[in-house]
């Protein structure tokens, strides 16, 4: 049976058709179809253009400060965006982590006093880096060496640095209401509102942005990685490592998630129990809706992130505007609406890669 | 030739006893010590029992809620939300149909209903879709947190949950225990003696060949839906009951951490299934977890709760090593591992040596 298994993941290129002169009416049906794909793939882009006008417009018409509002979106997206970018070589490998919220609250919790510590700013996001890279390199070494399934680990890591950073948080830090928080000093604050410019993070982003398209489009890693996400068994045959492709997927998604961690404290100069509580699945959330496959493969990209979380955020301050009238339930009107519109623009997005049986 | 037959199958029988209760049996052992040496009972009286048995019902559903799912390479983050959604619902009906006062026995009845439709419906949307299963969990888990958000408006049931007949089913462990009972007795007849059930263990084991065969997957799909809804209906009614409150403020996948609790008694009731029958390996998976809740229960005053979250995660990680690594344990346990690398040793100096001539 276990053979069986195998063979039915193996995807058996066909060999290269015979050079015959196509008929007129197929060519016209292979363009059709090929019109097709590509208005599909630019579906996410070009969502996020609309989104992008939507938004505007309300601004507009119901006289908020755009400046204002525009910042506060940055300051949400773009941490979203930082991990998620990071994230997209592990699910590039079809692999994915559970526990890339908890590592960014960690993360966020040792920069948090290395400020308070050092007040250097530069001190801090080296610590967020190089603690975040750490976590991910502990995950992915832990399922190589122990021959574990990469999402196990990730869930008992999801348990274990959540219970760490709540157990410093909660000795270190102060209560605020019903959580326990780190915050800086208010005479420390200056130093962190120097980096707290939306221009700043953008270009921080571009540039983290242009080295991960750099390493996954025109490198070996980024090609191999797709060629293991996408078929795993003929990736392995053919000499690619899982284990050391896997480590620097990890390694990458680190460094996203160390640079996401340095945002939220300069943005939010304090570290609570219940920060980035659900940036784990809201980089789901963007990978997906920025029009990627979850199974990974040759159809990754790197702007899915960028482009996905930022729609996600985009619709959610959208419906945050339009249901300004819903009171107490307004929040779960908007996370209700969010879903649904997600899953349209999930089923649309996929509709080129329809299987036969039910996917899995 | 009888005889041998006989000691053959006393073998055989020993063996597969032995496997399945070793691991249950070392827990209660080892617990009982840690209790014991500091001066404390595991279960000390009747309400901790009750505890337990809550505690054994709840994961033990969960567990097979999830691995029915899982088993077949479908992901499902969505079980807490309709565990909540399904309670929720069925406590605003039963609390006015009952005039103000909640029936437990008509309570659990529509949690089992509810549970099962919000199960269909999350099976619906994943068969009519066709996107993969764990997008598809993503988006239910929002919308059904989105709707009991909608209508708790993100406060605390209390009133709804709370009546004499609902104090009764929560403080009874043989309520509890029967529910168990009736649970397994169901869910082993449905997926080891039916039609369905050889049709579901097909699928899960080959999915192109069975739905080349002309077993149909979409049926046999929303039925497991289905059933794991309902599943979580009941893990709703039992949360309810224990606690007398159902909080509907959960945004932003908050109600995911329940699946994350099944996965170790998952991987040990699959471990024990081996040798007798996965559904009994989940049973007595969730008796060791709801152990060690109760040993965490009477260490409340020495361990927090990252410590707690801490050993379990350990625990998780530590069987799954023992899981993918048996041999090597086994080697490592019988001194075969030592007497391998002695000789990988010794070969590798034999092969200096060559070279070196």
């Amino acid at each position: 049976m276990e053979n069986v298994k195998e063979n039915e993941n193996i995807n058996i290129t066909p060999s290269a058709p015979v050079e015959e002169p196509a008929p007129k009416k197929n060519n016209n049906a292979r363009k059709k179809e090929l019109i097709k794909r590509w208005v599909i793939n630019l579906l996410p882009i070009a969502a996020l253009g609309i989104l992008f006008a939507v938004y505007m417009i309300l601004l507009i018409v119901n006289d908020y400060k755009i400046s204002m509002s525009l910042t506060a979106f940055i300051n949400q997206a773009i941490i979203i965006a930082f991990v998620a970018t990071g994230a997209i070589f592990i699910f590039t490998l079809g692999s994915f982590d559970i526990s890339l919220g908890a590592s960014t609250l960690f993360s966020a919790t040792i920069g948090v006093i290395v400020y308070i510590s050092t007040g250097s700013v530069f001190a801090m996001f080296i610590v967020c880096i190089l603690v975040a890279v750490a976590c991910s390199l502990l995950n992915s070494v832990i399922a190589a060496v122990f021959h574990l399934p990469m999402f196990v680990t990730t869930v008992a890591m999801l348990s274990v640095l959540t219970a760490v950073a709540s157990n410093i948080i909660q000795t270190e830090g102060s209560a605020t209401g019903t959580s326990y928080a780190i915050s800086v000093p208010y005479a420390m604050r200056a130093g962190l509102e120097a980096f707290n410019s939306p221009i700043l993070k953008l270009i921080v982003l571009a540039v983290f942005a242009l080295i991960c398209v750099f390493v996954f489009e025109f490198t070996k890693i980024g090609r191999k990685q797709k060629f293991l996400g996408g078929n795993p068994i003929c990736a392995k045959m053919s000499g690619i490592s899982v284990s050391i492709f896997g480590i620097i997927a990890f390694v990458m998604a680190g460094i996203g998630v160390g640079l996401g961690a340095g945002m939220t404290i300069v943005y939010a100069p304090s570290v609570s129990t219940t920060t980035a509580g659900s940036i784990g699945m809201s980089v789901f959330i963007a990978i997906v809706f920025g029009g990627m496959p979850i199974s990974g493969g040759a159809r990754s990209r790197i702007y899915a992130a960028l482009v996905g979380g930022t729609s996600y955020i985009l619709l959610q301050n959208i419906l945050n505007i339009l249901l300004q009238s819903m009171g107490g339930a307004r929040d779960g009107w908007v996370q209700l609406i969010s879903a649904i519109t997600f899953l349209a623009v999930v089923f649309v997005t996929g509709m080129n890669y329809r299987t036969k049986n039910l996917p899995r | 030739m009888s005889s041998l037959l006989n000691k053959q199958n006393v073998k055989k029988v020993g063996i597969r006893a032995a496997g399945t209760l070793s691991i249950p049996l070392a827990f209660v052992v080892v617990l009982l010590i840690v209790c014991a040496s500091n001066g404390k009972t595991l279960i000390g009286n009747e309400i901790e029992f009750n505890t337990f048995m809550i505690n054994v019902a709840v994961i033990m559903c969960t567990t097979i809620a999830l691995s029915i799912n899982l088993g077949s390479g479908r992901f499902d983050f969505s079980l807490g939300s309709m565990a909540t959604l399904s309670s929720i619902i069925a406590a605003k009906i039963s609390y006015s149909a009952g005039g103000g006062n909640t029936n437990a026995f008509f309570m659990i009845f529509l949690c089992l209903v509810v549970g099962a439709v919000l199960g269909l419906i999350s099976g619906g949307l994943y068969v009519l879709l066709k996107i993969p299963p764990i997008i598809t969990s993503l988006g239910v888990t929002l919308i059904y947190e989105g709707i009991s958000y909608v209508i708790t408006e993100g406060t605390y049931l209390t009133k709804e949950p709370y009546s004499d007949s609902m104090v009764t089913a929560g403080s009874n462990w043989w309520i509890t225990l029967l529910i168990v009972l009736a649970v397994l007795a169901i869910i082993y007849v449905v997926f080891d003696h039916t039609k369905f059930g050889r049709e579901y263990r097909s699928l899960k084991e080959g999915q192109n060949i069975s739905v080349n065969t002309g077993i149909k997957e979409i049926p046999n799909a929303l039925i497991c839906y289905s059933v794991c809804g309902a599943l979580m209906g009941i893990v709703g009614f039992l949360r309810a009951a224990n606690t007398h409150m159902i909080g509907g403020s959960q945004l932003n996948f908050g109600s995911i951490s329940l699946m994350f609790t099944a996965f170790l008694p998952m991987f040990i009731g699959g471990f024990i299934g081996r040798f007798s029958n996965d559904k009994l390996g989940y049973f007595l998976a969730a008796i060791c977890m709801a152990l060690i809740n109760s040993m965490f229960l009477q260490f409340t005053n020495e361990l927090t709760q990252a410590s707690t979250s801490i050993i379990n995660a350990v625990l998780l990680v530590a069987f799954l090593i023992f899981l993918n690594n048996e041999q090597t344990c086994k080697d490592l346990v019988t001194g075969k591992l030592f007497k391998k690398w002695w000789a990988k040793f010794k070969d590798r100096k034999a092969k200096m040596a060559e070279n070196k001539q």
